[in-house]
């Protein structure tokens, strides 16, 4: 029998500030050369246990420890950080403020520039781990120019220059969009071959991560592990559905179509492909046919347009065009996402709508009035943007305060400030904690009292800077419902986000844009079935489409009859 | 956000390639000389002499230019200060007395004028070494020179995170301030209240301070997990050694150095504004 190589035994752990126990009596075995994802909610304390291995607990951060917990016979919380990394290499989650150095070479050396390696030594090293990640052209360049995949590449090398058997990735998918992530899922399995190192992933987005050849799933709820196994008995054990935490979508198709997971005894569950069997395939088929399908049922929209952008072009430098002659319209109450690969400009086109930016050439119309030279402070009233981190948009300390500042800066009277800012807390639950100072908001909520600060200025247009990062499914859920509640009362939405399943299930329209220039502008199922746009979008075909392969049936039916049952759930 | 990464331009000048320890030597004694004269022709020479190496560095001229006038503009403002408050400054400094105008009982005298222009020749002269100095060094060579030459590595590394970072900052500030504007709370030309400007300013600086906390937690960590502070000593990629050019440089600038102090010592000239 093998020996783990990292060993938890009824192993708690409590924060220094915190009352309760964060892990409650962890056991867990992890062998050598597995790939291992954890999973959970926000919250869980998936993170917690990440930390636990990497010596940020509790070197970094300080608490009570209980139990024991081996890495590869070391007891790290004995040792210290310094001996664990040489152990444990970590690969962070915030991917800017990971880089040390100021170009990718240097980056990659930081570790061996502290354990005082030698010059030349130091050099070779660099270049053989960056070849190791096919990183090893870029060595002069800035991490920061480089996109969210090859910068993962990056902080994968330098780890591996102090070549750690066990590897953890904290939430390696986050801020990544989908083609990059892919690539990323690909990179850890071939490292994986290639060296035999231990990985240790922590990430809500199964389905992804799963691609990877995941060979053990563990499951935590409430600082408990409450399940461990294989993905596919993990998968049909059901208890992501209990938890809500967001099950592949092939799954969720399956369950749709009256498959009963847990019975059908499917060998395979950790792919779409290997999922399908001909009884399974039979039962989707006739999901698809099945008589309460109304191709109609996507409400129809109000057709008065509440935006036009008309041929928009925008450049930093001359030379290098951003956004190329786009053009689109949204309607009243739609909700529209804008789709594409981080820095292709979706972001500035958020900018320009807002007025931050002005557009070098074309127009904007609010309505049929041209507003392309209206002010900032006059454009903010009437189109409000929603930035990703709340934190950077909230600067007062109590909520009322915060809903109050826009109003009160723009001189109105007060009765019309506590009356507009009602309404606001009201329509974005927050009126119970009105009183509250922001700092004990959730994320979730605080998202909230950015989006009422601008409610009370009554704007007809928001914009979203990808909505719904860093929420787990629940959150998400709720948020997305007021999202919905918000353009029923008439006002367009634009969602700007890399997330599919945002664009599949919420969205009436998706446009996609690729260096700069719009590539595809249409329902969102039809979106995911072009392979070209997908790809020159850095999106990634949804698992369904391969459901939809798999078991021979045309992929927009299945797509739209998908879209058509969650619509029902919700 | 930040495509920059630093301050830091790059380049292979004559002053790229020099020891960034010896550039922080020339800017210090440069900056003493500066503040240790009061003479019409030292700033004269200062400006010259810091002009042509300006010209030598490669630094973008709008970088430049921006900074120049920026400077110009604050001269000037202190200028008409000095003027309006003590417009017998000059007067009492220099022994002398040649009255140029005499408005309704306010008289500006020619010797004022010249202090003015002297002082504002002072502060000019500083810019170009500064530019260099902050734009031809990179922060991690620096840092690395500054271990070399004996400070301890962690003091070493800050400034290079300071360095490395302040454009982040910068950008995050910018982000701030566009969502704050958008929803009318401006400190730019939009808002006419300059009190409501400077208020609104401040509002800004909790989520700006909140995201910096923010950042310093988490580079802590990254710098943690990938053992800084291991040991005693450590090594460095960008790694600067002196050259012969380095050593000529210094024994050049210290002499130079040592000769103006001399001068000021022997002469003990306070305030001078003729040229010959």
């Amino acid at each position: 029998m093998k020996q783990p190589i990292i060993k938890f035994e009824n192993f708690s752990f409590k924060y220094q500030s915190l009352q309760e126990y964060t892990l409650k009596s962890i056991n867990l075995e992890i062998f050598e050369g597995e790939k291992v994802l954890i999973t959970g909610r926000s919250g869980s304390g998936k993170s917690t246990i990440l930390h636990c291995l990497n010596g940020i607990i509790p070197f970094a951060n300080t608490g009570d420890i209980e139990g024991d917990l081996t890495i590869s016979e070391l007891e790290p919380h004995k040792t210290s950080i310094f001996e664990i990394s040489k152990k444990v290499g970590t690969i962070l989650q915030d991917q800017d403020s990971q880089f040390i150095g100021m170009s990718v070479g240097e980056d990659t050396a930081f570790s061996m520039e502290n354990d005082a390696v030698p010059l030349d030594k130091m050099k070779q090293k660099v270049v053989d781990c960056l070849s190791l990640v096919g990183m090893e052209k870029f060595l002069e360049r800035n991490p920061y120019e480089l996109s969210g995949g090859q910068k993962q590449r990056v902080s994968l090398a330098g780890i591996l220059t102090s070549s750690p058997e066990i590897l953890v990735f904290d939430e390696p998918l986050a801020n990544l969009d989908p083609a990059s992530g892919k690539n990323v899922v690909q990179l850890i399995k071939e490292i994986n071959k290639a060296s035999g190192k231990t990985i240790v992933v922590v990430e809500h987005r199964i389905e992804e991560m799963l691609e990877c050849g995941i060979d053990k799933v563990v499951v935590v709820d409430n600082g408990q592990i409450v399940k461990i196994g294989t993905p596919s008995e993990v998968l049909s054990s059901g208890i992501f559905e209990k938890l809500g935490i967001r099950e592949p979508l092939y799954i969720d198709v399956m369950r749709y179509a009256g498959i009963d997971i847990g019975k059908e005894k499917i060998s395979d569950l950790s792919s779409a492909v290997s999922s399908i069997n001909d009884n399974i395939k039979n039962k989707i088929t006739s999901y698809i046919s099945s008589s309460q399908f109304n191709a109609n049922q996507i409400k129809k929209h109000e057709s008065e347009i509440a935006l036009k952008i008309d041929n928009v072009s925008f450049s930093y430098d001359k030379n290098k065009p951003v956004l190329k002659n786009i053009s689109f319209e949204i309607k009243k109450g739609e909700i529209v996402t804008v789709l594409g690969n981080n820095g292709t400009g979706k972001s500035t086109l958020s900018f320009l709508i807002n007025g931050i930016l002005k557009p070098d050439s074309g127009k904007i119309f609010l309505g049929t009035e041209e507003i392309t030279h209206w002010s900032l402070k006059k454009r903010g009233q009437e189109i409000g943007l929603i930035m990703q981190n709340p934190n950077s948009m909230i600067v007062k300390g109590m909520i009322l305060d915060e809903l109050e500042l826009g109003l009160k800066s723009l001189g109105h009277p007060k009765d019309t400030i506590t009356k507009e800012v009602e309404a606001a807390l009201k329509i974005c639950e927050l009126w119970p904690y009105r009183n509250w100072p922001v700092s004990a908001l959730s994320y979730g909520q605080k998202k909230r009292v950015t989006i009422g600060s601008i409610l009370t200025l009554k704007p007809k247009v928001i914009i979203m800077d990808e909505p719904t990062a860093g929420q787990d499914l629940m959150s998400y859920k709720l948020f997305m419902k007021f999202v919905k509640s918000l353009s029923a009362q008439g006002i367009a939405v634009i969602l700007i986000t890399h997330d599919l399943y945002l664009a599949v299930e919420y969205s009436t329209r998706s446009i996609v844009i690729a260096d700069g220039e719009k590539i595809a502008d249409d329902k969102p199922c039809a979106i995911f079935t072009m392979s070209n746009i997908l790809r020159r979008a850095n999106l990634k075909e949804l698992s369904l489409t391969n459901l939809a392969d798999a078991a021979g049936i045309d992929r927009e039916t299945l797509i739209s009859r998908f879209i058509a049952s969650k619509g029902a759930s919700l | 956000m930040s495509k920059f990464g630093s301050l830091y331009v790059n380049g292979n000048s004559f002053f790229h390639k020099l020891n960034p320890s010896v550039k922080l030597l020339i800017f210090i004694l440069w900056s003493i000389t500066v503040f240790a004269f009061l003479d019409l022709r030292m700033g004269l020479l200062l400006l010259a002499v810091g002009l042509l190496m300006l010209s030598y560095a490669q630094i973008p001229f709008n970088i430049a230019r921006n900074l120049f006038i920026a400077v110009i503009i604050f001269n000037l403002i202190n200028a008409i200060f000095i003027v309006l408050i003590a417009p017998d400054y000059g007067v009492k400094l220099s022994g002398q007395e040649t009255l140029l105008l005499n408005i309704a009982g306010f008289k500006i005298y020619f010797e004022t004028c010249m202090y003015v222009l002297v002082i504002s020749l002072k502060y000019l002269s500083l810019l170009p070494i500064a530019l260099i100095f902050i734009f031809t060094t990179h922060p991690s060579e620096f840092a690395s020179s500054l271990n070399s030459i004996g400070l301890p590595y962690k003091l070493a590394y800050t400034f290079n995170i300071i360095f490395r970072y302040f454009p982040d900052i910068q950008n995050e500030f910018k982000t701030i301030a566009y969502a704050q504007a958008a929803r009318g709370i401006s400190f730019g030309k939009d808002e006419k209240s300059f009190l409501k400007r400077v208020k609104n300013l401040f509002g800004i600086m909790i989520p700006l301070i909140n995201s910096a906390l923010f950042r310093i937690d988490s580079i802590t960590n990254a710098m943690d997990l990938r053992s800084f502070g291991k040991k005693t000593k450590r090594t460095w990629y960008n790694q600067t050694k002196f050259t012969k050019k380095d050593i000529i440089c210094v024994i050049v600038s210290l002499a130079v150095f040592a000769l103006f102090i001399s001068y000021k010592i022997l002469f003990s000239i306070t305030f001078n504004y003729k040229l010959f």
